[in-house]
């Protein structure tokens, strides 16, 4: 078996059991027919159409073209309320569970930890084959960006929310959250 | 949710305005940060966004950091007399002390998860008391399970004696129960066959201290905060104690502490230090703290940096060392090792002189055996005393990297090294434990130490090694509450053998429902050598309860009974009741109540924790938690215990408590051993029934003063020589870790969020070993050794050396075993190369199988900390290319 199929076995194994974007929507599907959303029936191939069922915007964020490796993109998501804020990388090649682009290096994550809502901007770092967030200057919790931003060491309550991502051509688009982003009741602010 | 894979939620309930609210704190570490419950009934309408809507006058979305926020985790669904709540439980933000801010760990943050929801993986919660019939433990009466219980117990004291009964008990968990435990096991069992979850043996876990004359607690954690130079040994307090750290000693580093580090790990902590500029590090090799620290002590004499003023107030004499014992010369831990001469100095002078002859505190000769730069233990010198500049206010904190490396030495070195500080009895210049678990310790009776058959060489009885005396096979009924006993201790492969032989391959086994029938299968089980178990818990634990146990009494736990308990600065709070218990789960308090009431022991006839609290607090008189004297002020204001305590909140009071008889108010205590205090400031807490102890002004020693002792490394370095890696072998210790600790009981196995970060057994490499032998992150590995030291038998020593491991070996005691586990490799430059740090105690891999079961030949207690180990890969771990759990990047990135 060569390389690159073992590989492509490795993300079939991790589409099972990490959660791919239409899994991810049909948890928050749920969740949202409790704050009075409607919920439908997901059928494959549509994933768009369950993107903005559940109420998150699909928001362009950026260009796989313009990335450069290791230098993070600032853009607000969900909406351009308090602690939207959150940052796009391309991780210099290092592939990441959730990851887009030909190297399934390019991610989206929330700034704010989730531990006491410290501001990580300006803590994205690559160390060898490592990339984290952190230490948040409040208590020094650290997140693991190649594995859903899972704690690496630290004290928040959950790993740190990460932000869905689609390609269009060379478009990168967000289109949804996953955890819920500090501060926040629910990701989706009823207008 | 409901699965053990966790599945990040984008939303979370928020408690309405009309939301009940009850405090309690954090059930797991030492720090014990206070906490709100805040509780509605499932059906009733949940907090809205406004901040006119919900129980924290807070609008949402809130950018404010450190304001009231619920995470997905802190909420629960519990039952509630009979109905279903909804629960969140989040850090106190308006706590008064300790966690300021409302701040709180990854795992008391997620506490909530601990609760007993059907739902979620807490769903194998013990609901039933269960007896073993044909092999499989099944459900029956209380009734049923405490006769057979009590029955077994009357026939094996009558006819094997009290110490064929053995008591394994947790130290800890809540003042109520282990009252309860103790009055049981010591005070009307009478076993000397007695000992606590941590310990072979019931013995104190720094005798280095003890006979200093510290207190294990003595300082507050404001101490740690306003030391100007504090040194850290075996631990990092961000890991194993955060809130310490994010409170007190981040601040303090932040605003120029300098910190000086002991440890074979770099954690976050100690690289945040680091990074400020301001810290040491001194990455030794596993067991040689000793020559280390000694070489400083060394540094700072012959340079005449010692605190002199300080020695001459606080330091015993000649006189002063040999007189008194307190207790009388026989029976005193002092007194047998002064018999011995190891330890006992004629005072200061005679300290330096014994120093100054001993080679290995030469910094060139200490650096050589500890792996390290000799440059760094001059360095240290000058940092902890000032390099005969201005004198820093300089504290010490220890943990068990350092205490149970070598148990008895590092805690003398520390003590004399922080005494020649000045160090011990000021405002930030003190020495102490930072703490592992709570302090939930209240005895109901007193050690048998007479009655134990271990004997020291010399005249002193030893408190009985309980893993020796069961390996022995003379333990023929094994009362085990709330603790896994055999993966918690040392060589703990022998131990599981011995278990299988003496309880599942007995012939008695039972095969009735039949009271009688079942009382006389045990019985005869007791009787041909064999041994019968019997276990309280929350889970069903593998082995104890799942293979040994023949009785299980299901038991209730945090938030299921009101309890009581103090932290690592003394300070006692109320644990609220905030929800039924599972099934017929009961707290252990109340189960030691039916077991006594049938035994027909007096005085175990308690309604509720209240009662069995104010019991118990007239025992607590004269120590460091003292809380009789919130009984006597609750009584005065026609309060119950429990009503003042809850009344106190999450600031609760730090022991020793006072009425101050001129003001009638109820006062704490802020450190112990406090020299600086003034009579003025005391005299009004004497008095009525107020007890006094020298110990809040004075230390804890025959005289007041400090013994400063003499901290032999030869006690030590036969064992350490013959461990010592050897071929290809890596030196082996294992700990704790951050997101695992003092909760490990609800954390690995049923909260899905930590499970996916530590779902394995893992062990930490440096790159250089892992290259070595072709071993990558993710990759599983082996680690195993045919040379695990195991001392085998119950021995009564006669000469001087008798138990020195040297002595042990040449005369046959010792047993050397093989052991392996297999983990998960995590490739990292943040541990010691030619040291693996493992995990310490995943129930199914316990690493503790390749540590050696060696008691300190002077405490008696293991020094789990050293091991070696070889190591081999074994295949690659899914972990290595799956993105869903584990993370192999370093835990020190800045």
């Amino acid at each position: 078996m060569s390389e690159l199929n073992k590989k492509d076995e490795t993300a079939a194994e991790h589409g099972k059991c990490m959660l791919n974007r239409r899994q991810f929507l049909m948890y928050s599907g749920s969740a949202a027919a409790a704050a009075s959303t409607i919920s439908v029936s997901l059928i494959p191939g549509q994933a768009q159409a369950k993107a903005r069922v559940v109420g998150y915007p699909r928001k362009k964020i950026g260009q796989l073209s313009a990335l450069k490796d290791d230098q993070p993109i600032n853009f607000n998501y969900p909406d351009n309320a308090a602690n939207s804020s959150a940052m796009l990388v391309k991780m210099g090649g290092v592939k990441a569970g959730g990851g887009v682009g030909s190297q399934r290096d390019v991610v989206a994550f929330s700034y704010m930890c989730t531990h006491q809502g410290g501001n990580m901007m300006g803590a994205y770092k690559a160390v060898g084959n490592h990339r984290v967030m952190g230490m948040c200057p409040l208590h020094l919790s650290t997140y693991d960006l190649t594995r859903h931003g899972i704690i690496v060491s630290g004290q928040a309550y959950q790993s740190l929310p990460q932000v869905l991502l689609e390609v269009d051509g060379d478009d990168i688009y967000a289109v949804g959250v996953m955890g819920l982003l500090y501060g926040r009741n629910d990701n989706l602010i009823e207008s | 949710m409901s699965s053990k894979y966790y599945i990040p939620s984008d939303n979370t309930p928020l408690p309405p305005k009309s939301a009940e609210v009850l405090t309690t704190c954090c059930d797991y570490c030492i720090v014990a940060c206070g906490y709100k419950i805040y509780r509605w009934p499932v059906g009733s309408a949940d907090g809205g966004p406004k901040a006119s809507d919900n129980a924290f006058n807070t609008s949402f979305p809130n950018a404010a950091p450190m304001s009231p926020w619920v995470a997905p985790t802190q909420h629960n669904v519990v039952m509630h007399k009979g109905r279903p709540h909804n629960v969140v439980i989040i850090p106190d933000k308006d706590a008064k002390v300790v966690n300021f801010t409302g701040d709180s760990s990854i795992r008391g943050g997620t506490i909530a998860q601990k609760c007993y929801n059907p739902d979620s993986p807490t769903r194998d919660r013990l609901q039933s008391p269960m007896i073993r019939i044909n092999g499989t433990l099944q459900p029956v009466s209380w009734d049923l399970a405490l006769d057979v219980a009590t029955d077994v117990m009357k026939h094996v004291v009558k006819e094997h004696g009290a110490n064929a009964y053995g008591m394994k008990t947790f130290s800890y968990q809540y003042l109520e129960n282990t009252y309860a435990a103790s009055k049981f096991g010591r005070r009307h069992m009478k076993t000397a066959n007695f000992t606590f979850h941590d310990t072979p043996a019931d013995v104190t876990s720094t005798p280095g201290f003890r006979d200093a004359g510290f207190d294990n607690f003595a300082a507050s954690y404001q101490d740690w905060r306003d030391a100007e130079v504090l040194m850290i040994c075996g631990c990092d307090p961000y890991e194993t104690k955060t809130i310490i750290f994010n409170q007190f000693i981040k601040p303090a580093i932040d605003a120029g502490q300098k910190t000086v580090w002991i440890n074979v790990r770099e954690t976050a902590g100690i690289a945040y230090a680091k990074s400020k500029g301001n810290a040491l590090f001194l990455q030794i090799d596993p067991g040689t703290d000793t020559p280390v620290m000694g070489s400083i002590a060394r540094v700072i004499m012959e340079n005449g940096w010692e605190d002199s003023e300080w020695i001459k107030n606080w330091v015993n004499d000649k006189w002063g060392s040999s007189s008194g014992f307190g207790q009388g010369t026989r029976n005193t831990p002092w007194q047998w090792r002064t018999t011995w001469g190891k330890f006992q100095t004629k005072g200061y002078e005679d300290y330096k002189k014994w120093v100054l002859s001993q080679d290995e505190y030469i910094p060139e000769n200490a650096a050589k055996i500890a792996n390290i730069d000799a440059a760094d233990i001059l360095k240290a010198a000058e940092m902890l005393s000032g390099g005969g500049k201005t004198r820093p206010k300089t504290s010490f904190g220890i943990e068990k990297g350092f205490y149970w490396s070598n148990n008895t030495a590092n805690t003398n070195v520390v003590s004399s090294l922080a005494t020649i500080c000045g160090a011990g009895g000021r405002p930030g210049q003190m020495v102490s434990r930072f703490g592992g678990h709570q302090r939930g310790g209240t005895g109901g009776g007193k050690y048998p130490r007479n009655k134990s058959p271990q004997k020291r060489p010399g005249r002193r009885r030893q408190a009985l090694d309980c893993d020796r005396f069961f390996y022995a096979g003379h333990t023929r009924l094994a009362h085990v509450v709330g603790t896994t006993w055999i993966q918690a201790m040392c060589g703990t492969g022998g131990l599981n053998s011995k278990f299988e032989e003496l309880v599942t391959n007995n012939p008695n086994q039972v095969r009735s429902w039949n009271r009688e029938d079942i009382v006389k299968t045990l019985n005869a089980r007791a009787d041909s050598g064999g041994t019968v178990v019997i276990n309280h818990d929350i889970y069903l634990r593998d082995p104890i309860g799942s293979k040994y146990a023949d009785i299980v009494f299901p038991a209730a736990t945090w938030g299921e009974s009101d309890f009581t308990r103090a932290n690592g600065e003394r300070r006692i709070r109320l644990y609220s009741k905030f929800y039924d218990a599972p099934g017929d789960a009961k707290p252990d308090w109340w189960i030691f109540a039916q077991l006594g009431q049938r035994m027909g022991f007096d005085g175990f006839d308690w309604k509720d924790a209240n009662q069995v609290c104010e019991e118990s607090s007239r025992f607590s008189r004269g120590n460091r938690k003292a809380y009789h004297m919130v009984k006597v002020a609750a009584h005065r204001e026609g309060k119950t215990l429990h009503e003042k305590f809850r009344e106190l909140g999450t600031t609760g009071i730090q022991g020793p408590t006072f009425i101050n008889e001129k003001t009638g108010a109820l006062e704490g205590t802020v450190r112990q051993h406090d020299t600086t205090a003034t009579e003025e400031m005391w005299k009004d807490r004497s008095g009525g029934t107020n007890m006094m102890s020298k110990k809040w002004t004075h230390f804890k020693s025959q005289t007041g003063r400090v013994n400063i002792q003499k901290h032999p490394w030869s006690l030590f370095s036969d064992f350490w020589e013959w461990t010592k890696p050897k071929g290809d072998e890596l030196w082996h210790t294992n700990g704790r870790i951050n997101e695992v600790w003092q909760s490990g009981f609800d954390d690995v196995d049923r909260r899905a969020y930590i499970s996916q970060r530590w779902p394995e057994n893992w062990t930490e490499i440096h790159p250089d070993d892992a290259a070595k032998r072709g071993i990558e992150s993710g990759d599983q590995v082996m680690l195993y050794s045919n040379r695990v030291p195991n001392f085998k038998a119950t021995i009564k020593g006669v000469h001087g050396s008798d138990f020195n491991f040297a002595d042990l070996l040449k005369n046959g005691w010792i047993e050397l075993e093989e052991a392996a586990v297999s983990a998960v490799a995590i490739v990292t430059p943040n541990v010691k190369k030619g040291t693996m740090y493992s995990y310490f105690l995943n129930t199914s891999q316990p690493s503790n199988v390749l540590q050696g079961r060696i008691p300190d030949q002077i405490s008696g207690n293991y020094n789990y900390k050293m091991g070696v180990s070889k190591v081999k890969k074994i295949g690659e771990s899914k972990y290595k290319s799956e993105f869903r759990s584990m993370s192999f990047a370093p835990r020190n990135i800045v």
